[in-house]
């Protein structure tokens, strides 16, 4: 903190407080001059790459080639020289851009979520991007308070005081209760996520890309490669073909899974209920989110099947007022054994019932729904299947898709069997779903309303889905297909007084004219 | 939560909105239903651009025909609503039906709508936020001078609830 920003006359953010006029605009810190440029050079990569090989091409290198250098730097100086930043008694505020004029601003008391992030460059120059979340629900970068540069003991007492953790810094650190720590052996997980095929598909994607721009596509001989395989059997190609591209895929994932959730610990801060949650993980760029306590309203537990066949899950938090569309950041431990699962989410919900509480099953015929929605679009895609098969006009192999159906029913088979929802401690608790499997368990106080959805079909076998609406999270809870009768009463003594005023009891209620076949 | 004896029921929101909503679905889904059976005929039948036969067309026409005649009445049927002095409940749709209920306290936003449809028929709709993506409550169909009304109650009484609404 030797900055010259941090002249006597300015206040540290937190300090005494000042009137806003008062505080002085403040610079980041002066390695970001670093930064910028080359983040810059790297956005106009492609240009400059088509301006050197243009230039190659033709044979001459004019003077205004370096213009394609100096324009990046240039801007990414200018970068540095027009973002401001002060925090005043009240409110944080953001500056920055020449031309089109920036300014955020927000209260310091709607401060909900800090982030700290420091890419690799970030890291080996002290720095830190410390993101202020306000809960917005805007998409847009550039609504987003980001300090971007600042030096990292700076960020964390910035952190500290924004989210009012008192004493924070390296005074609370002794009292920090570690809650979960990463252990390499998570890595087995790794292969049985989507992270892998989500990974291996970006891959893909570019490699093609590039060989197409470099004019790949032309050159490869296609003829060439089926003429060479045609001395392997097909048996023998597409099981290789396929064992290749599973190891791909793992490797992928495993990498992808290392480079996030490296050193991943969860640790609780301060006292018991006032304190707050504090995330780090990342081996190259690391992460650090810190959520109060108050914000956690309830834990979402997803096992799905590739992941429960090996005893593993992951659990993320609902969190009010945390920014839509970065759920990432509020998950609280990365694919791991169940155990140490249901330990976290017993220890951030502060009880264990909702947990471990065995689920009330939703009945037969919700669990009938699940095989017949299931099964129906299968069985009508198998019927013209095999009737233009009858008629001769598939081949006689397109019978392998009748294994669609047992298939089908297996699923449902699952789904029905995750069907359950409790109400236990004042936390609802929901489960459903096979190759998504969630349990979900939302405290009462963070539901905000009731929503009762039923189909014709759903009314006819007397179910409805109920959800409870939530601000954090994926917005809501549900409770799949539960019995009507079963899910207000669920809703009812979740919140009495709210649902008290529009029940009836049955012996005074005459049938309503307006709701057939409720 | 297990007994299943003598459970209550959640009975209907009491109000109903205006009898005019049923003459604004009609008209909406009619357009609609013009604008599509024109086109499936103009890319059909009249330029042979798209093999479509006229049968298909016709068979089209009927079914937006019951549709334009079928969901507003039972639309109008399902659609109520209710504001209490610590909630409101609403119910809507048509074949899938839904029933949302928002404590007051909860409320963020109040909105007042009229579309180009509704204002010919003197209706608008309004809109109850809440803090979550999941549970917007809206009431189409109301009477304007009713829907006013409404806006203005609301905004009262979810200001004199303390709290963030979160």
């Amino acid at each position: 903190m030797t900055d010259p920003e941090t002249a006597p006359e300015t206040p540290e953010a937190g300090g005494i407080p000042v009137a806003a006029e008062d505080v002085a605009w403040r610079r980041l810190d002066p390695r970001m001059l670093l930064i910028y440029p080359v983040r810059e050079l790297v956005r106009f990569l492609p240009a400059l790459l088509a301006i050197f090989i243009a230039g190659t091409a033709a044979g001459r290198t004019d003077w205004w080639h370096g213009l394609g250098i100096a324009i990046p730097v240039a801007l990414g100086l200018l970068r540095y020289f027009t973002t401001y930043y002060r925090i005043t008694a009240a409110r944080v505020e953001l500056r920055r851009g020449l031309v089109n004029r920036h300014l955020l601003s927000t209260p310091l008391d709607r401060v909900r979520t800090v982030d700290v992030t420091a890419s690799l460059t970030h890291r080996l120059l002290g720095l830190t991007t410390v993101r202020i979340g306000t809960g917005t629900a805007s998409t847009d970068d550039e609504d987003h308070l980001d300090l971007d540069g600042l030096p990292v003991e700076h960020a964390r007492r910035l952190r500290a005081e924004l989210l009012r953790l008192g004493d924070a810094g390296s005074e609370a650190a002794p009292t920090d209760r570690v809650v979960v720590r990463f252990d390499p052996a998570w890595v087995r997980f790794a292969p049985l996520t989507t992270t892998g095929l989500v990974l291996a598909g970006g891959a893909l994607g570019v490699a093609a890309q590039t060989l197409n721009a470099v004019g790949g596509f032309d050159d490869l001989d296609a003829e060439g490669i089926v003429n060479g395989a045609t001395g392997w059997s097909i048996w023998l190609a597409v099981p290789i073909g396929l064992v290749l591209l599973a190891i791909l895929v793992s490797a992928l994932a495993i990498t992808g899974y290392v480079v996030t959730n490296w050193g991943f610990t969860l640790t609780h801060t301060g006292p018991r209920r006032h304190g707050a949650w504090h995330l780090r993980r990342g081996l190259l760029t690391t992460r650090e989110t810190t959520v109060d306590d108050e914000r956690v309203s309830g834990v979402s537990i997803a096992d799905p099947l590739a992941l429960r066949a090996a005893r593993g899950a992951r659990v993320s938090a609902i969190v009010t007022g945390l920014d839509r569309g970065r759920s990432a950041s509020s998950l609280l431990a990365p694919p791991c054994p169940r155990p140490v699962v249901d330990r976290v989410a017993a220890e951030v919900l502060g009880t264990v019932a909702p947990v471990q509480t065995p689920l009330t099953g939703h009945g037969p015929r919700a669990r009938g729904r699940r095989y017949t929605r299931a099964s129906g679009p299968v069985l009508v895609a198998l019927a013209v299947v095999v009737g233009a098969v009858a008629a001769g006009v598939l081949d006689t192999w397109w019978l392998v898709t009748l294994l669609a159906l047992p298939a089908a029913l297996l699923l449902a088979h699952d789904r029905a069997a995750a069907l359950g929802h409790a109400l236990v401690d004042r936390h609802l608790v929901a489960r459903s779903g096979s190759l998504d499997r969630r349990r979900e368990a939302l405290a009462v106080r963070g539901v905000i309303g009731w929503n009762l959805r039923a189909s014709w079909f759903q009314r006819r076998a007397g179910l409805t889905t109920l959800v409870a609406t939530t601000a954090g999270g994926r917005q809501a809870v549900t409770v799949l297909d539960v019995p009507v009768d079963t899910a207000v009463a669920l809703a009812h003594d979740a919140m009495p007084e709210l649902l008290g005023q529009f029940l009836v009891s049955p012996e005074t209620s005459a049938p309503s004219p307006a709701a057939p076949g409720l | 939560m297990t007994d299943s004896e003598a459970r209550p029921r959640l009975r209907e929101p009491r109000q109903r909105v205006s009898p005019r909503a049923r003459l604004m679905w009609a008209t909406s889904a009619g357009l609609e239903a013009v604008v599509l059976v024109a086109v499936l005929a103009v890319v059909g039948p009249i330029t042979d651009w798209l093999p479509i036969p006229g049968w298909l067309v016709a068979l089209v026409g009927v079914l937006a025909a019951a549709y334009v005649v079928v969901m507003p009445l039972w639309r109008y049927r399902v659609h109520r609503w209710e504001v209490t002095d610590t909630a409101v409940y609403t119910q809507t749709g048509w074949w899938v039906r839904e029933r949302r209920i928002a404590p007051m306290s909860r409320i963020q936003t109040v909105d007042h709508a009229e579309g180009a449809i509704a204002r010919l028929f003197g209706l608008a709709t309004v809109t109850v936020t809440t803090a979550s993506a999941a549970g917007a409550l809206e009431i189409v169909g109301l009477d304007r001078g009713r829907a006013l009304e409404l806006v203005d109650q609301l905004a009262v009484q979810a200001d004199t609830v303390p709290g963030d609404a979160t």
